[in-house]
């Protein structure tokens, strides 16, 4: 009988209790971060999606061999002056992300970006084109006074 | 009503019979409108609420503020969705089911009064009206999980039949002692019986006060809900009767124990917690009694929210022994002391 009445205490307690605990939680800002508007600030080295600042890209193709899993591919058609890069793309599909493709780069053009949140719907849309219409690779300015006095 | 609407200069003309037709067709369009809407806001709300207990936001986008069209949009859905049923259902009972479990919940949202003037029949056994029409709900889960021809719509099933029967017994003799002191079923009655100060109210009245209890937590086994979701535990039966229902249907189970819901809160109100009176005499005039007494109701809607998160479900021979063995003696002894006390004091 003791135990009877005690029981019915201990319920009553412990569900209080309980709920005072839900009610304090409920008074508390959640923790959920409203993903598309709100993002975490990333750390300097993230390594997003590699990203190529074409107009200061030598097409020296280091990067390309650099790359562990062969997913940048250069393509370029003329000789000398002529010289065009008619095509820099990046395989996202293959990429490990491993960064190494950045260390050669002579103009630190190939960089890892901060962006992450590039989801497609084909495999194919994750081959990303850099190169539009074939465009003059960049020439530092030392090596272009060599070629002119070169001329 | 049928009154008001023989006033209306366009319909003076109609024969009586008519009139009471179409004011029958009226307030059940407008009782239907409010649960559903009402239906939808709980749900809503319940997603809030389970949200910020668990530190996280719940809907948020649909509707522009707080996601407050979230269960339009999923009632949309819903509505679109494929009727599915299982190839060996028995199907009147099949069908039945959801609209038993609906019109459970929605006779008796007819005699809940909102005001004096408010209320869709006021029956002079309303109490007993209620108690009886929310019955009507267990013959729907009944006919759910035997139609279904599902192991576990049948376990749920079971478990909801034996669980709602013998919870409606403490439910009823925990209302018993203030039916006595009011001497009526009907629950404006017992309502008016509260007017004036809050300490009218039965919950502060210490005779009534174990009444209260045994009343609120039985009627969170009669509408299903943590802690005694036992017919639904997704844990263990899936989702209980209802595991084999999709769209529309599904929606009528869902939207009629959030009805459901609402009418034992609203009972609750009436019973114990002054119905439409706000227990301070200036502020009750007759234009804000139906804001108090669905304000009250809300109130104990979201307790009930509230305790659905916080409170981990029992098991089924611990249900058994909550209501046979601690409900039962206790409301009986209960009502044994009130009368005795009733007939000592008179
Ligand atoms: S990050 Fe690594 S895998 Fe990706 S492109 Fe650069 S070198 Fe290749
Ligand atoms: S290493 Fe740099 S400069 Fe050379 S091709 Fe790659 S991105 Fe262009």
């Amino acid at each position: 009988m003791v135990k009877f009445v005690t029981d019915i205490w201990d319920t009553f307690s412990t569900v209080f209790k309980g709920m005072g605990i839900t009610a304090r939680y409920m008074r508390k800002k959640p923790v959920t971060q409203q993903f598309p508007e709100e993002r975490w600030a990333l750390p300097d080295r993230f390594r997003g999606f590699v990203h190529n600042d074409v107009p200061r890209c030598t097409s020296c193709t280091l990067c390309a061999k650099a790359c562990p899993v062969d997913c940048i591919y250069i393509e370029m058609e003329g000789k000398g002056k002529d010289r065009r890069m008619t095509r820099f793309a990046i395989d996202y599909n293959k990429c490990i992300w491993c960064s190494l493709c950045t260390e050669p780069c002579p103009t630190n053009c190939i960089t890892m970006s901060h962006d992450y949140d590039h989801s497609v719907y084909l495999r194919e849309k994750l081959v990303y084109e850099f190169v539009g219409d074939p465009v003059i690779p960049f020439k530092p300015k030392k090596a272009a006074r060599e070629e002119e006095a070169e001329a | 009503m049928h009154e008001t609407l023989s006033n209306l200069p366009l319909l003076s003309g109609l024969p009586a019979q008519v009139l009471v037709v179409l004011a029958m067709v009226s307030a059940g369009g407008i009782i239907l409108g409010c649960i559903a809407v009402g239906g939808m806001f709980f749900i809503w709300s319940e997603r809030k609420v389970a949200g910020y207990i668990q530190s996280r936001y719940g809907p948020m986008y649909v509707g522009g503020w707080h996601g407050v069209l979230q269960s339009l949009a999923d009632g949309v859905k819903l509505l679109l969705k494929e009727d599915i049923w299982p190839e060996k259902a028995d199907k009147p009972l099949w069908r039945m089911a959801p609209l038993l479990v609906f019109l459970g919940a929605f006779l008796s949202f007819v005699v809940l009064p909102f005001g004096p003037n408010f209320v869709g029949a006021n029956l002079d056994i309303g109490l007993f009206y209620v108690m009886a029409t929310s019955s009507l709900v267990v013959m729907g889960v009944i006919s759910a999980g035997w139609g279904s021809n599902n192991k576990w719509a049948l376990y749920g099933a079971l478990r909801g039949a034996a669980q709602v029967i013998s919870y409606e017994i403490p439910l009823g003799l925990a209302l018993l002692p203030v039916v006595m002191s009011t001497g009526s079923l009907n629950l404006g009655t017992i309502i008016q019986a509260q007017a004036g100060w809050i300490h009218n109210w039965h919950l502060l009245n210490p005779l009534f006060f174990v009444s209260f209890w045994i009343y609120v937590i039985s009627s969170l086994a009669e509408v299903n809900r943590v802690p005694f979701d036992l017919p639904e535990t997704e844990s263990e039966l899936v989702s209980g009767y209802h595991t084999e229902y999709t769209g529309m249907k599904f929606a009528f189970f869902f939207l009629g124990e959030y009805a459901d819901m609402f009418v034992v809160s609203a009972i609750g109100v009436t019973v114990f917690l002054g119905g439409w009176y706000s227990g301070i005499p200036a502020l009750d005039v007759p234009a804000l009694f139906p804001l108090i007494f669905i304000l009250k109701s809300f109130f104990l809607v979201f307790v009930q929210i509230w305790l659905r998160w916080t409170l981990p479900r029992l098991r089924v021979d611990q249900l058994m022994y909550v209501c046979w063995k601690v409900f039962i003696p206790i409301a009986l002894a209960n009502l044994l002391l009130y009368g005795v006390i009733r007939t000592v004091l008179s």
